[in-house]
Formats: structure tokens, C-alpha cells, sequence
């Protein structure tokens, strides 16, 4: 009897099948699950409408877009080639100036965009995305 | 002595399993740690064209904007105003992920900033819009 319990001692392999079976399964699970999303984006950001615009002392620089897709800045209809050169003009006169798009509700996304990235070309710190009045 | 090795070694027959078995656990937390459930938004667009953007990190909710300025998100076509309510609910799942807005070249403007309005009042962290991969 007491030669059983130690020969039951020497022996003493856990059985580890099932839980390998078990973490298998997981590790598939996971691997198959895993969607790892590359997704690139331009960063934007949106005025707040319910509070009034900050009384500072900062520029903005006006890009609006109108609903037929034609861009104008300072009153002048131009070219969405010539944004970004135009925000560089302005940027090197009021270094800590932001640009604001002023986009109709009706243009299309695609120009609101192009527009976005021109302005991020000339170097705008923080673009953001207003709708025009 | 051939035969007397060969018969030694079939006894034997026990492979080593502990580091084979190191590299699956390690292997099961890594895909259990990054396992992002991202809530694809179900409609593929067209996105518009950008030099500077960014790779996105974080990225778990998805809000497509199609041509016909229908909104898509977790794989239905929703209100625009029901955007905000999905969004938080979303939101609650994974509170660090980002949203990234998929709008169409063609969608227009006006749904596009309803859309961020929505995605801003349910206090998403970040929010982006997708351009084409390089």
C-alpha cells in the first residue's frame, strides 16, 4: 500500500492535453479575430458651435468653399492649387494664425478635404472645418 | 547495439513540450492584449485623396458616409442623428479608441460636419477623416 502512494508520487505527471487543447483553440481564435486596422487619416477639428469664438488676438485664415465648389480666400476666387501658396503668404505674415475651411453644406467632401491638406502642406498648425453662413 | 539504442530511445520517446509551450502562451497573450474589436462601418467608399495624412492609431469605430449621403456604422445604415447615440454606445466598449469618419469623394459637405457633430457630443476622443492609403 505504502509502496503504491510512492510509486503514485514518482509518477506524478499532470496530464496537460486538455488544457493545450483548450489554449490551442484560444490562440486560434485570437489569430483569426485579430484585425489590425491601418487607417490613414488627416486629423481635423471642429469649432464648437455652442460656444462663442474666442476673443483672442489670433488670425483665422478664411478658406470658404462654396456650394458649386469654387474656393475663395480674402474675396479673390482661386485655384485649389494656389491655397496652399496663398496660406503660406498668410501664415509668414501672422505666424500664429489657424485656418478655418468655411465649406457649403452642398460641396463636396472630396474638395473639403483637398482643401484640408493644401493648408497642412503650407504648414497650418491646427486645421479646422466650419460651415459656411 | 543498434538494435539496443533504438529500443532506449522508443521508451524514452518524450518530447520536451515546455518551450514550445512558452511560445504559444506568449503567443495567446499578445493576440488576447491587441485584440481590437474594431466595429467595421460595412460600406466601402471612395475616399478622397491627401498627402499629409496620418497613420491612425487607437482606431475603433468606423463611420462611413456614402455617395448618397446614406451613414453607415457596426455594419447598418443609420440617421445622422442616431449617430451620436451609437457612437457613445460604442464609446462604452472601448473608451481610448478613436473615430475615423470614411466619407465618400462625392458625399457632400453638410453631412460630413453632422456627422463630426455627432461624434464630437458623444465625446470621442479623436476624430479623423480616412483618405487613400499610399
Amino acid at each position: 500500500m505504502a509502496r503504491k502512494i510512492r510509486k503514485g508520487a514518482e509518477e506524478a505527471e499532470v496530464d496537460m492535453t486538455p488544457m493545450l487543447d483548450i489554449v490551442f483553440i484560444m490562440l486560434i481564435f485570437f489569430i483569426v479575430t485579430a484585425t489590425f486596422v491601418n487607417e490613414r487619416g488627416l486629423d481635423v477639428t471642429r469649432p464648437d458651435s455652442d460656444e462663442p469664438p474666442p476673443k483672442s488676438k489670433a488670425v483665422t485664415i478664411l478658406v470658404s468653399i462654396s456650394s458649386s465648389g469654387i474656393i475663395s480666400m480674402e474675396g479673390r476666387d482661386i485655384d485649389i492649387r494656389a491655397v496652399r501658396a496663398n496660406v503660406e503668404r498668410l501664415i509668414a505674415e501672422n505666424p500664429d494664425a489657424s485656418v478655418v475651411v468655411q465649406a457649403d453644406p452642398e460641396s463636396e467632401s472630396n474638395l473639403l478635404v483637398g482643401v484640408m491638406d493644401q493648408a497642412r502642406l503650407a504648414g497650418a498648425s491646427g486645421v479646422s472645418i466650419a460651415e459656411l453662413q | 547495439m543498434a538494435s539496443r539504442l533504438a529500443a532506449k530511445e522508443n521508451d524514452e520517446a518524450a518530447v520536451d513540450m515546455t518551450p514550445m509551450l512558452d511560445i504559444v502562451f506568449i503567443m495567446l497573450i499578445f493576440f488576447i492584449v491587441t485584440a481590437t474589436f474594431v466595429k467595421q462601418a460595412g460600406l466601402e467608399v471612395i475616399r478622397p485623396d491627401a498627402e499629409t495624412a496620418e497613420d491612425q492609431r487607437r482606431v475603433s469605430i468606423l463611420v462611413a458616409i456614402g455617395d448618397g449621403d446614406t451613414v453607415w456604422m457596426d455594419n447598418k445604415e443609420v440617421d445622422v442623428r442616431a449617430v451620436r447615440a451609437g457612437v457613445e454606445k460604442l464609446l462604452a466598449e472601448n473608451p481610448l479608441g478613436s473615430v475615423v469618419i470614411q466619407a465618400d469623394e462625392k458625399s457632400k459637405s453638410g453631412i460630413l460636419m453632422q456627422v463630426m457633430d455627432q461624434i464630437r457630443e458623444a465625446g470621442a476622443p479623436a476624430t479623423a477623416i480616412a483618405t487613400k492609403k499610399d
